[in-house]
């Protein structure tokens, strides 16, 4: 029943290449046979049939080694043809480490093997399994670091040795997203125990996911016999996909791997490019186990793999395994496969029975009435092979590890074991579950689950089919009975009389020129578990770390077990002594992109924001804002912000402000609420003024800084800066909740636009415009604050003087802010007003000597050294920080804020963070710095240390190339000292002065 | 509520002080906009499927639509007062006879959102009755400017915003007038259900500088059932 496949144009060196071609009807479930697919693989052409897989196509045209192993470079292929060892990790060319039995094909793929120099049939490192034995295990701990400079010598090669496959940095990216998920019941695993918890939970009427991580559901009912007649399981199959289907309450998702078990059952779901993260009222498990594979020398070889694996080969993709195989069995399913074969046509050469008496059933009297040979108390004792199993030789079982004498080679092109299984339970243990060994089954066993997690079939240790159904549905009931959705007695659950004789304690036979791998994904043979444990290393986790069993890509699916039960053969415990290592998520491989995308960052644009992109501005970010830092190209930043600085002095400038915070304070205790706040005084502020303000945390570092506009007895409107107006805001409410003063606040910031026009002519400016503010100077004086309309948009003006010059912030709702900025710009045409950016302020603002929270301040800055004495209202009883502050001025200061210009003007411009040094003592540092357009020379600030900050005295900073400048303290502020810029008489600080935008 | 197309001219947003934070965008999407409560909304779309859309999965801008909060101690019974209709139950909307809805926001705080029509006398009144001196522990906050106003419709809805939100928004587990404030897309937002007769319809209200990333962040996570930006005639 073998159809000739279409042929590869594969290697005329497989002259003794096994079986070819597809079986016919009956085999084949998960490919279309109509649409065929050509790929290549290793730079050779072959074909496929949409539904295949890489394995399964390259199996079908007799390609079987698909990698190299990761020590010893042995040629490996097929072993669970369930993505569950790393046999088959292969490379594609925008994706590394991808496994050729779960990846599908597609036309004109383009595939590569792994781990090799050369090519994959002549590895050039294959001489290294020649020198086995100056690898012994452990060696990595030992080797390559004596004497003393090896390591260097030896860093380079292992690395460019190690590693699978490679990263192409050049690969598009993909769009991955997730979605969130919810559901009364997920059940996890698609087979007969998972699809009939899910009918039992649906028929009551619950939401269920039922998922599972192949394309079709079914599990082992898509490809084992359970039985003499192979057509039950796929008719019952049928009938359980008919039920699921009429539930309308069950979403099916396949091609879904569940990777995780987190609290409160929360669960990540990995299917194509989404992460699903559900949320499950109940999750019944329902994975499965996984078969064991034996131990016997060369059980590596391509063409070895597990019974399994050669039932899903040929039930779902229609290949046949190979033309002549042997069997290895301790259980049934030997037996099974034997009849899965002979209806494919396959040849058997012998089934190989580990029980010398094992119990006669229609299974046993099939072999005989078709003439198969069956050896019984026999095992393999070594498949012969170079590059692909040809042979095996059988050797009596006479004990535990013991065998007799081998017999005579038997010729075959496969060898397929049966010698038992274990559950596959790592998501038992993600979710806080646990397991115990069971000497009566040989197999662990499920011993604790946290409250809103059961568990189904196999993996529930039941095996006996109709014994699976019923576990299944008691366990869909149950999860409805716990969601109150039906009461009573539970369904039944009939005795599962198979667990105790499906899996051989211990299929593990040493062979005296070793080669028996017990993981192969690390290369670990029987001897290097046994000397791990000789060396000391003799628990189970120190076992795993020392030899590395577990830590290959399958993560000790395939060799756990085989580790658990070597490693108390040799200490002399019971495999429930020795334990198991931990099992931690995720269940299977998680890709960056699943867990980065779709990525959300936000972003906040003023209202403004358009305007000055059209206007050219070069825009930068400010948290989540963005801003322009100044108008015109890059690469003449330099001058474009000079003239910017020039036209706002000399003429008038205009600036979004829109990023600030704004909060209002409204309510009989405004005052003192703002009072206790800040450090300065206001319970006497008038209203329609303005005041500074400055913001302390408990231990009296400034947090902080703004301005308080009072518009009424019972409302401030109170700014701060773009970056801290959030932790004022919180902090402001954090401290009500204690105070419960009569007051709301509320932070408004995105609900107003503002601007601050700036300049000499800047009054002449907003005096054009219709509006009802009286702007004339004995109406509007420095600090005063007017609410109003210009051209019917409701402003709030603050005549205040961040950059030095006659100016008014204008604040506007942010719906309108476009429409102000374009009046604004309208009538500032004839003055020649100029939009000015961020880098412009910051100029404009050093030279005028305000500083900027968080640039010239620290986490540690308290107002006295920040030269902010002058802020703080000592006659208050109480404000924020007060306690602080005062221990912190009695002690003295260690360091201050000052101004600076430097000695040289010839000497380059420090930057900020710039060092100050003194003696070899680090004792301050530059925070804010610029070659001053208007001044023409470099201006800057520092912390100095206390007795230096007198003006006049020299100090050292310590620049780039480690030169030493000196700077020398200058009286601030730099620029208009006696404030004559903002129309006002007299030299003197008002106490309202220092205002921020 | 259709444009005047029997005019020669349409308004365009910029003809309004009062603009949409994303009327670039909707342009750009060939709205057309008519004149509603002093703003240019869009009514329609120039291409075909709006009306199939808004039972599908459609998103509309009201942004410029007038609404209010109000916020402080004794918000609930200041709008009782005041003749608004409400429970004193967050979490929970309530519409007015004037279309208006009130969604109680929590035991301090109430939004208003004016109906789809513009109408908003009740909004005017209650904001021109308002003075801080008169407050007594309800003040009014401006959440015309604060937060952008989206409406998302149609029977996908719940689907999409499973993508960007952890919230179980689906009709069996929000209820109508229901309130979530949440995130979405890594944004505070408030969620109201609003159903339009038969078809699943959210208010989604968030900072309105963060107008832009949400409609992009929406219209994205809509992609997958085709959905669009939708006028206000769509919605009924």
């Amino acid at each position: 029943m073998i159809d000739e496949a279409p042929a590869s144009t594969s290697d005329p060196r497989q002259v003794t290449a096994p079986a070819r071609g597809r079986l016919g009807a009956g085999f084949g479930l998960l490919i279309d046979r109509g649409k065929p697919l050509g790929f290549s693989f290793e730079g050779r052409a072959y074909r496929g049939y949409e539904g295949d897989v890489i394995a399964s196509a390259l199996a079908a045209a007799g390609q079987w080694v698909l990698s190299r192993s990761f020590k010893y470079h042995r040629p490996r292929g097929v072993l669970t043809m369930a993505g569950q060892d790393a046999n088959t990790l292969v490379q594609l060319p925008d994706e590394p480490n991808v496994l050729a039995d779960r990846h599908p094909i597609a036309a004109g793929l383009e595939v590569t093997g792994q781990n090799y120099r050369g090519s994959l049939e002549q590895d050039d490192y294959a001489w290294l399994d020649h020198f086995g034995r100056f690898m012994p295990v452990g060696f990595y701990y030992r080797t390559f670091f004596k004497p003393k400079g090896a390591w260097q010598h030896w860093e380079p090669r292992i690395r460019a040795m190690a590693g699978l496959g490679v990263v192409n940095k050049e690969a598009a990216h993909g769009y991955y997203d997730k979605a969130y998920g919810f559901y009364d019941v997920v059940v996890v695993g698609g087979g007969p125990a998972g699809m009939s918890a899910a009918i039992e939970a649906g028929k009551a009427g619950l939401d269920v996911l039922l998922l599972d991580e192949w394309s079709v559901l079914g599990g082992s009912l898509a490809y084992a016999r359970f039985g003499p007649d192979g057509r039950e399981p796929r008719r019952l199959r049928r009938k359980l996909m008919a039920e699921i289907e009429a539930i309308a309450t069950i979403e099916v998702m396949t091609s879904a791997v569940c990777t995780g078990a987190f609290a409160d059952n929360w669960l990540p779901v990995i299917k194509g490019n989404r992460l699903y993260k559900v949320r499950a009222g109940q999750v019944i498990l329902a994975t499965g186990s996984f078969e064991q594979p034996m131990v016997f020398r060369n059980n590596d070889l391509p063409g070895v793999m597990l019974s399994s694996a050669a039932q899903r080969l040929m039930r779902l993709y229609a290949v046949a395994p190979g033309r002549r195989g042997v069997i290895a069995t301790a259980n049934d399913h030997g037996y099974e496969l034997a009849l899965d074969l002979l209806e494919a046509g396959v040849e058997i050469a012998a089934v190989v029975d580990l029980r010398r008496d094992p119990p006669p059933n229609e299974l046993t009297d099939a072999m005989i009435e078709r003439g198969v040979r069956v050896e019984r108390g026999k095992t393999v004792y070594e498949a012969i092979g170079k590059d692909h199993v040809q042979a095996v030789r059988l050797a009596r079982v006479d004990g535990r590890e013991r065998t007799g004498e081998p017999g005579a080679a038997i010729a075959c092109d496969f060898v397929c074991t049966a010698t038992g299984y274990s559950p596959a339970g790592n998501l038992v243990w993600y979710a806080g579950g646990a397991f115990t060994y069971d000497d009566d089954t040989a197999m662990h066993r499920i011993s604790a689950l946290p409250k809103g997690v059961t568990s189904a079939g196999s993996l529930n240790g039941v095996y006996q089919l109709d014994s699976v159904l019923a576990d299944g549905r008691r366990m869909g009931w149950h999860a409805a009975h716990v969601l109150g959705k039906v009461e009573g007695a539970p369904p039944s659950a009939p005795a599962d009389g198979l667990s105790s004789r499906i899996t051989h304690p211990f299929p593990i036979f040493p062979h005296p020129k070793g080669r028996e791998f017990v993981d192969v994904d690390e290369d670990l043979q029987i001897k290097d578990i046994k000397n791990a444990v000789a060396d000391g290393y003799d628990d189970i986790q120190l076992v795993k770390r020392y030899s590395t069993l577990g830590m290959g890509p399958s993560q000790g699916r395939n060799s756990n077990i085989a580790g658990i039960r070597l490693v108390a053969d040799a200490t002399g415990k019971t495999p429930d002594e020795v334990g198991t290592t931990t099992a931690r998520p995720p269940f299977a491989p998680e890709k960056f992109a699943h867990l980065a995308g779709r990525a959300f960052e936000p972003v906040r644009l003023t209202a403004m924001h358009h305007r000055h992109v059209e206007a050219g501005a070069e825009m930068m970010t400010a948290g989540l804002w963005m801003r322009p830092a100044f108008y015109g190209p890059k690469d003449q930043a330099e001058q474009l912000i000079a003239l910017e600085v020039a036209n706002c002095r000399g003429n008038v400038g205009l600036i979004d402000v829109s990023t600030l915070g704004g909060l209002d304070i409204r309510g009989p205790d405004a005052a003192e609420f703002i009072n206790r706040i800040y450090t300065w005084a206001y319970l006497k502020q008038q209203v329609g003024r303005a005041r500074y303000l400055l913001m302390c945390d408990e231990s009296g570092v400034i947090i902080d800084d703004g301005v308080a506009c009072r518009f009424h007895e019972q409302h401030y409107y109170v700014t701060a800066t773009t970056s801290g107006v959030d932790a004022v805001y919180r902090q402001m409410l954090w401290w009500n909740a204690q105070w419960r003063l009569d007051v709301d606040i509320a932070n408004v910031t995105a609900a107003y636009a503002g601007v601050n026009i700036a300049g000499p002519r800047s009054r002449e400016v907003v005096e054009t415009l219709d509006t009802d503010i009286d702007f004339s100077p004995e109406s509007f004086p420095y600090m005063g604050v007017r609410q109003g309309h210009i051209a019917g948009i409701p402003v709030r003006v603050l005549r205040v003087g961040f950059v030095g010059e006659l100016g008014y912030e204008i604040h506007c709702p942010s719906s309108m802010g476009e429409a102000l900025w374009d009046l604004l710009v309208e009538a500032g045409e004839p003055f020649a007003l100029r939009p000015f950016g961020v880098e412009a302020q910051r100029v404009m603002r050093l030279e005028k000597g305000h500083i900027i929270i968080g640039q010239d301040t620290d986490g540690l800055t308290q107002p006295y050294e920040a030269d902010m004495g002058w802020a703080i209202g000592k006659k208050k009883a109480f404000y924020v920080g007060k306690r602080a502050v005062e221990i912190q001025n009695a002690k003295g200061e260690v360091r201050k804020l000052v101004g600076f210009t430097l000695r040289h003007d010839r000497d380059p411009c420090p930057k900020e963070c710039h060092l100050v040094i003194r003696d070899d003592d680090i004792v301050g540092r530059v925070t804010s710095v610029v070659v001053s357009p208007t001044l023409k020379k470099i201006i800057g600030l520092a912390y100095v240390a206390a007795d230096q900050a007198e003006v006049g005295k020299r100090f050292q900073i310590k620049i780039e190339d480690g030169r030493m400048i000196e700077a020398v303290v200058a009286p601030m502020p730099f620029y208009d000292p006696e404030n004559l810029r903002q129309d006002l008489p007299g030299a003197e600080r008002s106490p309202d002065e220092g205002s921020k935008a | 509520m259709s444009a005047p197309e029997g005019l020669t001219t349409l308004p365009l947003p910029a003809d309004f002080q009062r603009r949409s934070p994303i009327h670039r965008k909707l342009r750009a999407s060939d709205a057309v906009f008519g004149e509603v409560a002093g703003a240019a909304i869009p009514v329609r779309y120039r291409d075909d499927g709006e009306e199939e859309a808004a039972k599908e999965l459609g998103i509309a801008d009201l942004s410029p639509l007038p609404r209010l909060g109000f916020k402080g101690r004794a918000v609930l019974s200041d709008m009782n007062t005041r003749g608004v209709t409400l429970d004193f139950r967050p979490n929970r909307a309530f519409r007015q006879k004037d279309g208006t809805l009130a969604a109680v926001l929590a035991m301090t705080e109430v939004l208003l959102l004016s109906s789809l029509d513009g109408e908003a006398s009740m909004l005017e009144k209650l904001d021109a009755d308002w003075s801080v001196e008169t407050a007594e522990g309800a003040y009014l906050v401006p959440r015309r400017d604060s937060h952008f106003w989206f409406v998302i419709t149609g029977r996908h809805a719940p689907s999409m915003f499973a993508k960007i939100c952890a919230v179980d928004l689906r009709a069996k587990s929000f209820s109508n007038l229901a309130i979530a404030q949440t995130s979405i897309a890594r944004s505070n937002a408030i969620v109201i259900r609003d159903d339009r007769g038969e078809t699943l319809s959210y208010h989604l209200l968030g900072d309105s500088a963060s107008a832009g990333y949400m409609w992009d962040c929406l219209l994205d996570a809509m992609a997958e059932w085709r959905g669009r930006p939708v006028g206000l005639n769509a919605l009924g």
